[in-house]
């Protein structure tokens, strides 16, 4: 008993202190979902830098997905939507 | 009997980890045709249903910006946080959300300090359900929420090209 509350409390002092290793070593991994335009991965880019780009990259995304929601929307009430989905399950099994 | 529960308990175990570990390279998965075309067919679902309700257009569009979200987050099956958030909230954009109130007396709420936590707490705020989340924890999200996203767009654009013009039946 006692040594489970022993064991539970070092890890938590452990988790709470992330090293700038680590954390260089994570934002690294995100910088490599990032589009190439923004960030060359040749550089030496500071963490800082990589998650801004990062929330940029999040909005400009979320940005799309509203603007293709309206021409969806559009779509949707002008389209004979029998003939145009039948065309399109066609394209998604094949 | 005992042997089988212990069977079940490994593969419940197996099943978890090896969950746990596709979090991690999870990014892959968004990427492969079999979840776009799963999610192209979920999506012209959730699309029908929308056509059918009458409503004017700016909420007609946020009908769809919700389905789709909707959608996706099923896509996540139950496995990040970003999706359970999404899927738990009524309404993800409702622009009239309530702000948190104020603190007046300064107190510090927010964790470390330094550039690198400032932008990472934009962050968190930007991907669904994860405000609180360990630095770790939020970039491990946020990968796995931008590859999703981006998959999002590739579908919701490739349905929009084929909804403007139908091929001949």
């Amino acid at each position: 008993m006692s040594s489970r509350r022993s064991r539970s409390r070092q890890q938590t002092s452990s988790a709470s202190r992330i090293t700038e290793d680590q954390i260089n070593d994570l934002v690294s991994k995100l910088q490599t979902l990032l589009p190439e335009a923004h960030i060359r991965s040749g550089d030496r880019v500071s963490a800082a830098r990589v998650l801004q780009e990062t929330c940029n990259y999040i909005r400009n995304l979320h940005r799309e997905v509203d603007d293709l929601s309206e021409r969806l929307s559009e779509l949707l009430s002008t389209t004979d939507m029998s003939s145009a989905q039948a065309a399109i399950i066609r394209s998604l099994l094949m | 009997m005992d042997v089988r529960i212990a069977e079940m308990a490994k593969d419940r175990k197996r099943r978890r980890e090896s969950e746990e570990s596709e979090i991690r390279r999870s990014q892959s998965h968004w990427r492969t045709e079999r979840e776009q075309k799963l999610y192209s067919s979920k999506l012209l679902e959730a699309l029908r249903r929308v056509r059918g309700a009458e409503s004017p257009a700016t909420t007609r569009s946020r009908a769809v910006r919700e389905a789709a979200d909707r959608a996706l987050a099923v896509a996540a099956r139950g496995r990040t946080r970003w999706s359970r958030a999404i899927l738990s909230s009524r309404a993800i954009l409702l622009k009239a959300r309530t702000r948190r109130p104020s603190n007046p007396d300064r107190v510090k709420r927010t964790g470390p300090a330094g550039p690198v936590f400032q932008k990472a707490r934009v962050l968190g705020r930007l991907v669904p359900g994860c405000r609180s989340l360990s630095f770790s924890k939020l970039l491990e999200e946020a990968s796995d929420y931008i590859a999703a996203l981006e998959m999002q767009v590739r579908t919701m654009s490739v349905l929009t090209e084929m909804l403007a013009a139908p091929a001949p039946s």
